[in-house]
């Protein structure tokens, strides 16, 4: 994750999703796995427990941080 | 319709919206199969600048499931991609149009194909094929018959493909059967026609003139059988496959809304559409689960199946037409699950029950298009494929002049039940219903070769002029 360029980010308060925008390539076709350069998503499904889901190629991995949420939703409340 | 625009969420997304499938064991190479899956359906012709295509945000898939488990052991995936030879003009093309890679046509599209095999691997088979042109006209495209030609492309691997604007070949009278279930030729039955009209009516072919987006691939038998073998008995269930299409999107899409940021497509494949038989989505599944029918795989249909057994339709009938579907409504109110049904749509027709025919594929219930590869092309197709005794039509697979609203209507109506039940006397009716329409009500004709369906319509000439 931390070879990716995030730019921005948003996240709504409780339980849904959102999406955190990345500069990056348009379609990709089959056999893309590279990872340096790709777009990359993040959406917060829930909140309250932290869980993320990060989209990237044809991929999606869910993971937790419930810091990393408390920021995020703090950041989006200072606008 | 067959399945065009048959769920409210994928009658918003054209692009993605499967319409027609078909499966048959070729005419004229009966050593292979031709698939073909319709998108984009009810095209007008004239509808420039901007003509139809398929979505390069679109993952257009046709599977064959060749061992009865409903998941596919082999796929074809085509992912398309346009390119722009100029950007400095608002037009299609600025000349004619003479061949594929003419410097006067703006806008082409290109695609590639991927093989899938069961354990989930992929091949690319080919990758930047050419799409013929949109039918613009005469003038843009002088020989669109032989440009559309030049656009099947036979692989090292074996298969044919084509992919392309096409005339569609679905005949139906959408307009008579959704005003509360009329059929024109008996209008004057109708429970409410009946205060309307005093004679039978002519059907209307409300998909006439109208063109779709179509993905075709031809392939060697023995490459879709279980065993790989060239030549199996009919009685052999590695005789049947099932195939069906799906479209699918990526989960997520972002706008970045600025011409400096492309936009962005990421995530997992989501499936957006599916066809397997036609009008099952469209007749069978209830308004409120359309949309999760279209995003599920066939292994999954086991959750449809009490929609089969007990059919809204089949229930409609006698209403809609008092007097006419007498036995039907006391089948109905015996509440026993349709077996006819279950077996033509879920799980295909076992041996035994139809002379010298089988496409069964097991005791799991799934909505494939069933087709028995063994069975050889008809040389006199009947339009009623199975129920007008010819074995090589639906619902044994599905080929393009086969009237499968009427069969199915004649099924649904009864008509198919002593295959299940020796003592049920389907009504009258129900060997004589039907939508009143042939291939014939296609103002286009079929191709003798593939990709067989018709060169699409052109937009200069539809609709017509008015005769000077």
């Amino acid at each position: 994750m931390s070879r990716r360029r995030v730019l921005t980010a948003a996240a709504t308060v409780g339980v849904g999703a959102s999406v955190a925008g990345v500069a990056g390539l348009s379609l990709a076709g089959e056999g893309e796995n590279k990872d340096d350069g790709q777009a990359l998503v993040i959406s917060l499904r829930d909140a309250r427990k932290g869980t993320f889901d990060i989209f990237s190629g044809e991929q999606r991995v869910t993971f937790n941080d419930r810091k990393l949420a408390a920021h995020l939703l703090k950041a989006v409340r200072r606008g | 319709m067959s399945s065009h625009r048959e769920a409210p969420e994928i009658s918003k997304d054209p692009v993605a919206d499967s319409s027609d499938l078909y499966a048959f064991v070729s005419p004229d190479h009966p050593d292979t199969v031709t698939l073909i899956a319709n998108y984009v359906p009810l095209q007008a012709s004239a509808s420039g600048p901007n003509f139809f295509e398929f979505g390069d945000d679109v993952l257009y898939e046709i599977h064959i499931d060749s061992n009865g488990d409903a998941r596919p052991d082999l796929t074809y995936q085509f992912r398309f991609r346009t390119e722009l030879r100029n950007d400095k003009t608002f037009l299609y093309n600025t000349g004619p149009i003479e061949s594929l890679d003419s410097e006067n046509w703006n806008r082409r599209q290109f695609y590639s194909v991927t093989r899938v095999d069961m354990h989930g691997k992929p091949t690319l088979l080919a990758d930047k094929l050419p799409c013929p042109p949109c039918n613009v006209g005469p003038l843009s495209i002088p020989d669109y018959a032989a440009l559309a030609e030049d656009a099947v492309h036979k692989l090292k691997s074996g298969e044919k493909v084509f992919a392309g604007q096409r005339a569609d070949a679905f005949f139906v009278d959408l307009g008579a059967i959704f005003d509360l279930g009329t059929l024109r030729p008996f209008q004057d039955k109708h429970l409410v026609g009946q205060k309307l009209f005093d004679h039978a009516g002519k059907a209307v072919n409300a998909t006439d003139k109208t063109n779709v987006h179509s993905i075709a691939v031809q392939v060697p038998l023995h490459m879709v059988r279980r065993d790989g073998k060239k030549k199996v008995r009919g009685r052999d269930p590695g005789a049947v496959i099932g195939v069906w299409t799906s479209a699918s999107r990526r989960q997520v899409q972002v706008r970045q809304g600025d011409k400096n940021h492309d936009d962005v497509y990421v995530g997992p494949q989501t499936q957006v559409s599916r066809l397997g038989n036609p009008l099952f989505n469209e007749v069978i599944v209830p308004m409120a689960q359309k949309d999760l029918w279209n995003s599920l795989p066939p292994s999954e249909d086991k959750r449809f199946a009490e929609f089969v057994a007990t059919p809204e339709l089949g229930a409609l009938l006698p209403v809609l037409y008092p007097g006419v579907f007498d036995n039907l409504a006391a089948l109905n109110k015996t509440k026993a699950p349709r077996a006819d049904l279950l077996a033509i749509l879920l799980t295909g027709i076992p041996d035994g029950l139809i002379d010298e025919f089988q496409n069964n594929t097991g005791k799991i219930q799934a909505d494939m298009l069933r087709l028995n590869t063994a069975i050889p092309p008809a040389k006199e197709p009947n339009a009623f494929g199975v129920l007008g005794a010819d074995l090589a039509g639906f619902p044994n697979g599905r080929r393009i002049a086969d009237d499968v609203v009427s069969i199915s209507l004649r099924a649904i109506a009864g008509a198919t039940v002593p295959l299940v039940d020796a003592d049920f006397e389907p009504d009258d009716a129900a060997a004589l219903v039907e939508q009143g329409l042939t291939i014939k009500n296609v103002s286009a004709d079929l191709l003798g070769e593939f990709p067989y369906l018709p060169t699409p319509f052109d937009g200069f000439n539809n609709p017509p002029a008015e005769k000077e």
